[in-house]
């Protein structure tokens, strides 16, 4: 119960914020004028609509996830609103996980809302959409959970802009893992390939999510990588908020 | 129960060497936030917990709440280690200058609060109506909280403190800022909780009204326990002055005392405790009539400020070690 109250709690909190609705406002523009692209593109028309659609629900809930992420425990600190959690008979991993819970209830709310949108379109456009573009949405939400729990470690100890950067970081090398793997495989030095090993294995493998050119070019998704991905990404976000849970947990509120 | 009467079962709060010691900058040094505090808060009583600014009232709270961790000594609350969750099942807390979720009306925010208590909903809702009357919220009940004035704010927190009916309210500072008729409703409420036999625990600046309410009271003063007692105990039957109401017959006449205010013939004069006779028989030999006689009494506030006094060097050393 406890849990659900902060969850359902956090879920009002941004679903009444209107920072989220600018986000979700430049969204459904972004993906309107996808349909533009058709009148512009030379060769696959409808295939480079799906890819700037697709790509900008992608680009939206990564927004979403860390910028709301990022604000979430340290706002709570900031105004002291967490003065009256913690004094409750709560243990600190209800806050955390709660906090966590309700905003991937935001996300997935607009992710919904986003895929509706999309689904519309594409109805008038093209046809429905293939059962790659759901899953390729799975995905998406399986990432930005792991993202958003980054976001929430980050926001659980520091600053928003510190907690931005950190994540943008996280964002980006977690994107860019196959490559620092390949280029700590060839790098002469030993260090640096020490280094890139380091990267890899400790930060996410954000690509292993991406699914985003099969399911732009409607071709299935092999079932072993939609379930190898899901339990990565899990087990990952249960390892992220359980430090986040540790962190939170040795603060004092001063 | 009278809190004299009371055995040590009916403890409901207990503090045993309680120490906080934060660290600060670059370095970590360490300053003293509070030093081994000591004391039993019994059952049924209103128990006042005053200081100065950077006294250490404020982390003691927090310390008992589980805001921040005790560096030493232990606490416990309704029997249980302070630092389980459970041991706040029982109690209510006002945290000073409270702030919160701006975007809940009161109804939703008491909701919220009494969820978090696992209370059902059917009970949340027939205890919200009861305190929102009880804090004169009805007609905002439905207004959201960014809207609220501070005063209405303080009076929301303090529905909130009380929403799981608490056996131990612990209250920061709950008249801060308030205008007399907020520090009256606050006062009000405390009293109530006091008939129902639940124990308030409250740290203020207002020593009045510490004074007025207060069974026991705590002064806390660069960290340590400076004096702990009934306002009674801690102020004495201390008279600081006498102030003699007496009508002249002449303005002519010396006056045996310091002049306070004169109203035509009738003047009111101000003499030391052991003055009062000599100032009188004067008076009267000259032919005055004497219309009152009242003793001031020293205030808890000149008891705090001996204590400050007092306590300089300890203060200093406190603050030495963080500079």
């Amino acid at each position: 119960m406890q849990l659900w109250a902060i969850a359902a709690n956090t879920y009002r909190e941004n679903i009444r914020d209107r920072v989220l609705y600018s986000i979700v406002f430049f969204a459904v523009l972004v993906l309107c004028a996808s349909l533009v692209m058709e009148e512009i593109t030379i060769g696959d028309q409808d295939k480079v609509v799906r890819s700037v659609a697709l790509g900008a629900i992608r680009a939206f809930g990564s927004v979403m996830s860390i910028f709301l992420g990022i604000g979430l425990v340290f706002r709570e600190i900031e105004k002291k609103t967490v003065y009256t959690i913690v004094s409750k008979p709560i243990a600190r991993w209800v806050f955390i996980v709660g906090k966590y819970l309700g905003l991937m209830g935001v996300i997935v709310t607009m992710i919904a809302l986003m895929a509706g949108l999309y689904i519309l379109l594409m109805l008038a456009q093209q046809g429905p959409p293939a059962a790659s573009v759901y899953a390729s949405w799975w995905m998406l939400t399986v990432e930005l959970g792991l993202l958003t729990a980054w976001a929430i470690l980050f926001s659980s100890y520091s600053a928003p802009i510190t907690a931005a950067s950190f994540s943008i970081a996280v964002f980006i090398i977690g994107h860019l893992a196959d490559d620092i793997w390949r280029f700590g495989l060839q790098a002469e030095s030993e260090q640096v390939r020490q280094f890139a090993g380091i990267l890899y294995w400790f930060l996410p493998n954000l690509s292993v999510f991406n699914v985003h050119d099969l399911a732009v070019h409607h071709l299935p998704i092999p079932t072993e990588q939609l379930i190898g991905a899901t339990g990565y990404g899990l087990g990952y976000t249960v390892a992220v908020l359980t430090l986040a849970v540790w962190v939170f947990s040795g603060r004092d509120f001063k | 129960m009278s809190p004299a009467s009371s055995s040590p079962s009916e403890v409901v709060l207990r503090c045993e060497g309680l120490g906080k010691v934060y660290r600060s900058g670059f370095f970590r040094i360490p300053y003293i936030g509070l030093e081994d505090l000591s004391l039993d808060v019994r059952r049924g009583e209103i128990f006042g917990f005053i200081g100065p600014n950077g006294a250490g009232k404020t982390t003691t709270i927090k310390c008992l709440m589980g805001l921040q961790a005790a560096t030493s000594g232990r606490a416990e609350l309704l029997g249980k280690d302070h630092r389980d969750p459970e041991s706040k099942r029982g109690v209510g807390f006002l945290p000073e200058r409270p702030y919160f979720y701006e975007h809940l009306t009161a109804r939703e925010f008491l909701h919220f609060y009494g969820s978090l208590f696992g209370l059902p909903k059917a009970v949340r809702a027939a205890r919200i109506d009861e305190l929102l009357a009880r804090v004169q919220l009805e007609r905002f009940a439905d207004v959201p909280l960014r809207a609220y004035s501070k005063g209405m704010l303080q009076r929301a927190g303090v529905a909130q403190a009380l929403i799981n009916d608490p056996e131990l309210l612990v209250l920061d500072e709950p008249m801060s800022g308030l205008d007399p008729m907020g520090r009256l409703l606050i006062r009000d409420l405390i009293f109530e909780e006091r008939r129902r036999g639940r124990t308030v625990f409250f740290s203020s600046h207002i020593l009045a009204d510490v004074e007025l309410i207060c069974d026991r009271v705590a002064i806390l003063v660069g960290g340590r326990l400076r004096g702990l007692g009934t306002v009674r105990e801690l102020v004495g039957d201390r008279v600081k002055h006498i102030d003699i109401a007496t009508r002249l017959p002449n303005n002519d006449l010396s006056l045996p005392g310091e002049l306070i205010r004169r109203d035509g013939d009738a003047v009111i004069l101000r003499v030391g405790p052991d003055d009062a006779d000599r100032a009188i028989d004067t008076l009267r030999a000259a032919g005055a009539s004497i219309l009152s006689v009242t003793p001031a009494r020293e205030h808890l506030e000149s008891v705090l400020l001996d204590e400050v006094q007092r306590a300089a060097p300890v203060n200093q050393k406190h603050l030495g070690v963080l500079a």
